[in-house]
């Protein structure tokens, strides 16, 4: 065991690492105070609405994964917005990231991702999708009305 | 020494055959070479570990030590050496929504009919998820559609009558009816959960990603 | 010429078949051979000889499988699938066709048999498709539940990519009746049908082997009023039914015992229901009546009970129009109605399909507001015994016992659409009895060979004075069992009291003639499935006379027939329409109470030959619908003449005062009185000339006859098929 390590001096360079990573002192404050969490890793890739997802194998199982919510969301970020491309890789079920997985299908008909709509104007409202069971008669107009 | 005589009792009622019940203390038994059998407690058995409390030894030394012990509040410094240990450890939890936990390819969560490549939605309405769904939470009517093809006019799941036993994706013939990886749908109201038709065919058109590639991943098991 | 070969088919089965079927009063009492003693397995049964092994077997219990074999069918012998092993025999039979033989030991469930059965599950699979997930017939499919139960667990057939399964086209056969032709296991169950009940021999097998096909020869329709027989009849999935199709699953479906009103007949039948929609309707077995066929109308005309329907309660506004109302609005505006209205001016007209409660409401209503004017569409004449006597307008011979008959006489009716069950038992006579059939009236396609006698209602006369001199005459009087029918549409004339008088006279000549004194010869055949319960209720038949006397409010019961129409009535006239459609009735109506259809209630109907039974609710009314008795009690509440029923078992018990047979279900009441009719008819042989003429003539008139089969788009489509089929050159 070294010297630095044996005085914990790795865990200030990695402090010193991981706040350079995250830009600076203010950004760290302010990722800080968004994620709660300070960490330091490889940016494994972004997807199309901006999240980006990293990867650091020094973290325990579990949380050596992660995402990083698109700064547009701003502390409005949410579980669901993680696309269904990312999914897989972020639970930990492939290791693949969809940019190498040539296996992924893209149809035409699979449509833009949406986050989880509840409680906005875009929410999913039940309807029926069959016709009405009895159609009711319809009385002739006579000719006077 | 109590023990050991009961013990000793219930191994000669083993041998003479009087009772089954008795068989699970064999296990305590070690046997010598003359075939007698010596008792044992706790028992030293390779594999059984003895659980309960043992009772404190009762010797001057260990009874001044207890009580050193306890005049020096050594287990309180103990404690918030620990607690203070934890805080440089990484910790256990996973801070969601950021990292999430890993789940399997055959997570069973929300719902989504499932279309081919051609874009023709799959589900026939056979109507075996309604028969088999154990909530009784799928409503299937069906019709002939116009080219005579045989479709669903309406498919309702009620996703808070669901208990996501996966059944109506067994039962499915034609992977139709899945249910994806997906488990952040909670909702505000109890209504956005009676998912209709079109509902469950947008989820399949969005998720079609990961469903597609969790059938794969699991294709050698079914 | 069609007889023969049919009758020996069915020799080997008939006298056997005979047994099980139906309660047999007049039955050929035949000295019985002795009975032979038979094995199945090991349990000893006796049996006449000439039974099938099959039936043998049924008799202890053992249900032998099959596919070809169907009781009411000519057997057939060609699925092979009742192969049993039988000692001594060094191949497996065919169970369903082997008579038995003294000492026979038959094995159902030995090694032999069940290889057997697993060896023809397995041919018939290889060339039927695994498309079980879309076939309609999933979970009603014989082929499904013997495949489970008798086929073997694993599939040797590999061949999918090398030939292949066979593929047969599908065939257009009408618009009732869906074909899958690759499903077909060739079971001819469908042609022996169609030839041997329907009388129409369309269907039939072309090539052989792999090749075999069944289907009509040449590109043609089977239209027939009995074509959905076919359906219930395919034991796989080969025909369904189109409008049905894709619809439910026979597991998710209610299903309710019924009874049917499309036909005066009253065939019984099961409605299945699902989330509070009528999706089929199948045949119920009751021997006494339909046996297990179903008429085309009466099976798929349910689709009528979701069009056109009324919904809510209308009324008229200042402009004429029929606005939708509240039903407090709508029962006041009816009562007030009837309140004002003098007791003499006011008309009540029952329908086709009024069930006997609202009947027996809707005329103690006008009784207590002093009126005695309650009648119905159908007219029938009043001279003589009139409706007094139960025997003048009943099927009296009874539809089973009319296969017992020995000459048949058809009077001005075409009985294959008027009543369509009714035709069958007279071809089944006609087949299997050698009866013989003559008709007066309309030369039509009765579906077997009749004697024409003429069209004139003098023949009639001359029959029953005895002077004829046609051959009909001297057959009718050698005939043991005669049945003479008379269609009630001829009644309405000037001269339906002679011809009733005549019919009559010559009914009870022979009657008086007869052996078999129990045996009845009178038969009246009523057209609609209200008319006997409103008879008996003591409805005056036809609205003629109080019509003309210009009635200020009517109150018509389902009454959609037009025979009240608006210029037929006072300007000024009131109309209140209660009934479930919009059709006729509801154009012409005031005010407009919407009524409930006969799957949506439980009411009392008496069919044709007296027979009272009851239709149970399988779905709710739709929107604001009310059984039809409480609505009327619910009026005669507002009007102030309160109806003593509350619930329905007081309005049955008030049904049961007026006519103990109206509560009696299932039974027919022994009717008499015959001579009686008869005195009082006496007087009215007068001379009559006219043509005997019947409204139904062809099939296309017969799809579409009440409110219900009119609001049918299955019933409009069998007519326009119909059409299509006359201008095709086949």
């Amino acid at each position: 065991m070294s010297l630095g390590k044996y005085l914990a001096l790795d865990k200030l360079s990695n402090f010193f690492n991981i706040i350079k990573q995250n830009g600076g002192i203010r950004a760290s404050l302010y990722k800080m105070y968004r994620q709660d969490e300070l960490k330091d890793g490889v940016l494994v890739g972004e997807d199309k609405f901006g999240n980006k997802y990293y990867e650091n194998p020094r973290y325990f199982y579990g949380s050596n994964r992660w995402v990083e919510y698109s700064d547009k969301y701003n502390m409005d970020y949410d579980g669901s917005q993680v696309p269904a491309e990312w999914f897989g890789w972020l639970h930990y079920k492939t290791d693949l990231p969809p940019h190498m997985d040539p296996s992924r299908p893209k149809y035409k008909w699979m449509i833009e991702f949406t986050e989880n709509m509840s409680g906005t104007t875009g929410q999913y409202t039940p309807y029926s999708t069959t016709r009405p069971k009895v159609e009711p008669w319809i009385p002739k107009r006579k000719s006077n009305a | 020494m109590s023990l050991a005589k009961v013990f000793s009792v219930s191994t000669r009622a083993r041998a003479s055959g009087a009772s089954g019940l008795l068989f699970r203390h064999a296990q305590y038994s070690t046997s010598n070479q003359e075939g007698k059998v010596e008792k044992v407690y706790p028992p030293n058995v390779p594999g059984y570990k003895y659980v309960n409390a043992e009772d404190p030894d009762m010797s001057f030394k260990e009874m001044s030590n207890r009580a050193a012990q306890t005049i020096f509040w050594t287990e309180l410094a103990r404690g918030f050496a620990v607690t203070l240990a934890h805080i440089f450890k990484e910790p256990a939890t996973i801070n969601y929504p950021f990292e999430k936990g890993p789940l399997s390819p055959r997570f069973r969560g929300e719902h989504a009919l499932r279309r081919y490549p051609s874009g023709e939605e799959r589900c026939i309405a056979c109507k075996l998820c309604e028969a088999i769904c154990p909530a009784q939470a799928i409503t299937i009517e069906a019709e002939e559609r116009k080219d005579g093809s045989r479709r669903t006019t309406r498919y309702d799941i009620d996703m808070t009558k669901c208990i996501y036993c996966g059944f109506c994706q067994e039962a499915c013939p034609v992977d139709a009816i899945v249910e994806g990886p997906n488990f952040e749908f909670s909702t505000e109201t109890h209504e956005e959960l009676l998912y209709n038709k079109e509902k469950l065919l947008l989820n399949g058109d969005k998720w079609e990603s990961e469903i597609a590639t969790n059938i794969r991943a699991d294709h050698l098991y079914r | 010429m069609l007889r023969q070969p049919l009758t020996r088919a069915l020799a080997l089965s008939s006298p056997a078949r005979a047994a099980p079927l139906a309660v047999r009063r007049y039955a050929e009492i035949a000295p019985q051979p002795d009975k032979v003693e038979v094995f199945i397995d090991d349990k000893p049964v006796y049996v006449p000889p000439g039974t099938t092994v099959l039936q043998a077997a049924a008799q202890v219990g053992v249900e032998i499988p099959r596919f070809c074999y169907h009781e009411r069918l000519a057997v057939a012998g060609n699925c092979r699938m009742c192969l049993v092993e039988v000692e001594k025999s060094p191949k497996p039979v065919a169970a369903c066709a082997m008579p038995v033989m003294k000492g026979m030991r038959v094995k159902t469930n030995s090694d032999l048999t069940r290889k057997a059965r697993e060896g023809v599950m397995e041919f018939l699979l290889v060339n039927h498709p695994l498309d079980c997930p879309i076939c309609d017939q999933g979970g009603e499919c014989d082929l499904q539940d013997q495949s489970m139960a008798f086929g073997s667990d694993k599939s040797r057939f590999t061949d999918i990519h090398f030939s292949g399964k066979r593929a047969v086209e599908d065939k257009d056969v009408g618009p009732l009746i869906k074909t899958i032709m690759t499903r077909c296991i060739h079971c001819t169950r469908c042609i022996r049908f169609a030839s041997e009940v329907a009388g129409v021999d369309d269907l039939g097998t072309t090539g052989r082997g792999t090749d075999m096909q069944v289907g009509t020869y040449v590109e043609k329709m089977f239209l027939s009023e009995l074509s959905g027989n076919i359906i219930d009849l395919c034991p796989v999935g080969a025909l369904t039914s189109k409008p049905y199709s894709f619809a439910a699953r026979p597991w998710e479906t209610r299903r309710i015992d019924s009874v049917d009103v499309l036909d005066p007949l009253g065939s019984n039948i099961v409605v299945s229901t699902r989330t509070n929609e009528v999706l089929r309707i199948l045949p119920r077995t009751n021997e006494e009546i339909n046996e297990e066929w179903l008429s085309d109308k009466s099976r798929f005309a349910c689709d009528g009970l979701k069009r056109q329907r009324l919904v809510t309660p209308l009324m008229a506004d200042s402009r004429g129009n029929l606005t939708p109302v509240d039903w407090e609005d709508a029962v006041v505006a009816a009562a007030r109605a009837l309140r004002d209205c003098p007791p003499d001016k006011l008309l009540a007209v029952a329908g086709d399909m009024a069930d006997a409660e609202s009947l027996v409401a809707l005329k103690d209503l006008l009784n207590r507001l002093g009126s005695e004017n309650a009648c119905t569409e159908q007219y029938f004449p009043l001279e003589g015994a009139g409706i007094d006597l139960r025997s003048t307008y009943l099927l009296n011979t009874g539809i089973a016992n009319v296969e017992d008959a020995d000459f048949v006489l058809l009077i001005g009716t075409n009985v294959r659409f008027e009543a369509p069950l009714l035709n069958t038992r007279i071809r089944k006579a006609f087949i299997h009895k050698d009866t013989d059939v003559a008709l007066i009236g309309p030369k039509v396609d009765l579906t077997y060979d009749y004697v024409h006698v003429g069209e004139s209602a003098s023949i009639v006369k001359d029959l029953a004075s005895g002077t004829s001199a046609h051959e009909v005459l001297r057959k009718l009087e050698q005939a043991k069992r005669p049945v003479v029918i008379l269609g009630a549409d001829q009644l309405k004339t000037q001269e339906g009291a002679a011809l009733l008088a005549y019919t009559q006279e010559l009914a009870l000549r022979l009657q008086d003639k007869l052996e078999d004194k129990n045996w009845k010869v009178l038969n009246v055949l009523q057209r609609t499935a209200s008319q006997v319960a409103a008879l008996d209720i003591g409805y005056k038949p036809g609205v003629g006379a109080l019509l003309s006397a210009g009635p200020q409010v009517v109150y018509l019961l389902g009454a959609d027939s037009g025979v009240v129409t608006r210029e037929s009535l006072p300007k000024d006239a009131v109309v209140i329409y209660q009934g479930h459609h919009g059709d006729a009735g509801a154009a012409i109506a005031d005010v407009v109470l919407p009524g409930a259809a006969y799957t949506e209630k439980r009411a009392t109907y008496v069919n044709a030959e007296g027979r009272a039974q009851q239709t149970l609710p399988a779905v709710t009314p739709p929107g604001q619908a009310r059984e039809d008795w409480k609505i009327i009690r619910a009026i005669s509440e507002v009007v102030g003449v309160r109806l003593p029923y509350d619930n329905l078992d007081e309005v049955r018990d008030r049904l049961s005062q007026i006519s103990p047979a109206l509560v009696t279900y299932g039974d027919v009441q022994n009717n008499n009185y015959f001579a009686q009719a008869r005195a009082l008819a006496q007087s009215l042989q007068k001379p009559v000339s006219g043509n005997l003429d019947v409204k139904l003539k062809t099939l296309e008139d017969y799809f579409m006859t009440d409110a219900i089969s009119r609001a049918s788009p299955t019933m409009a489509k069998c007519v326009q098929a119909v059409l299509k089929q006359k201008q095709s050159t086949y």
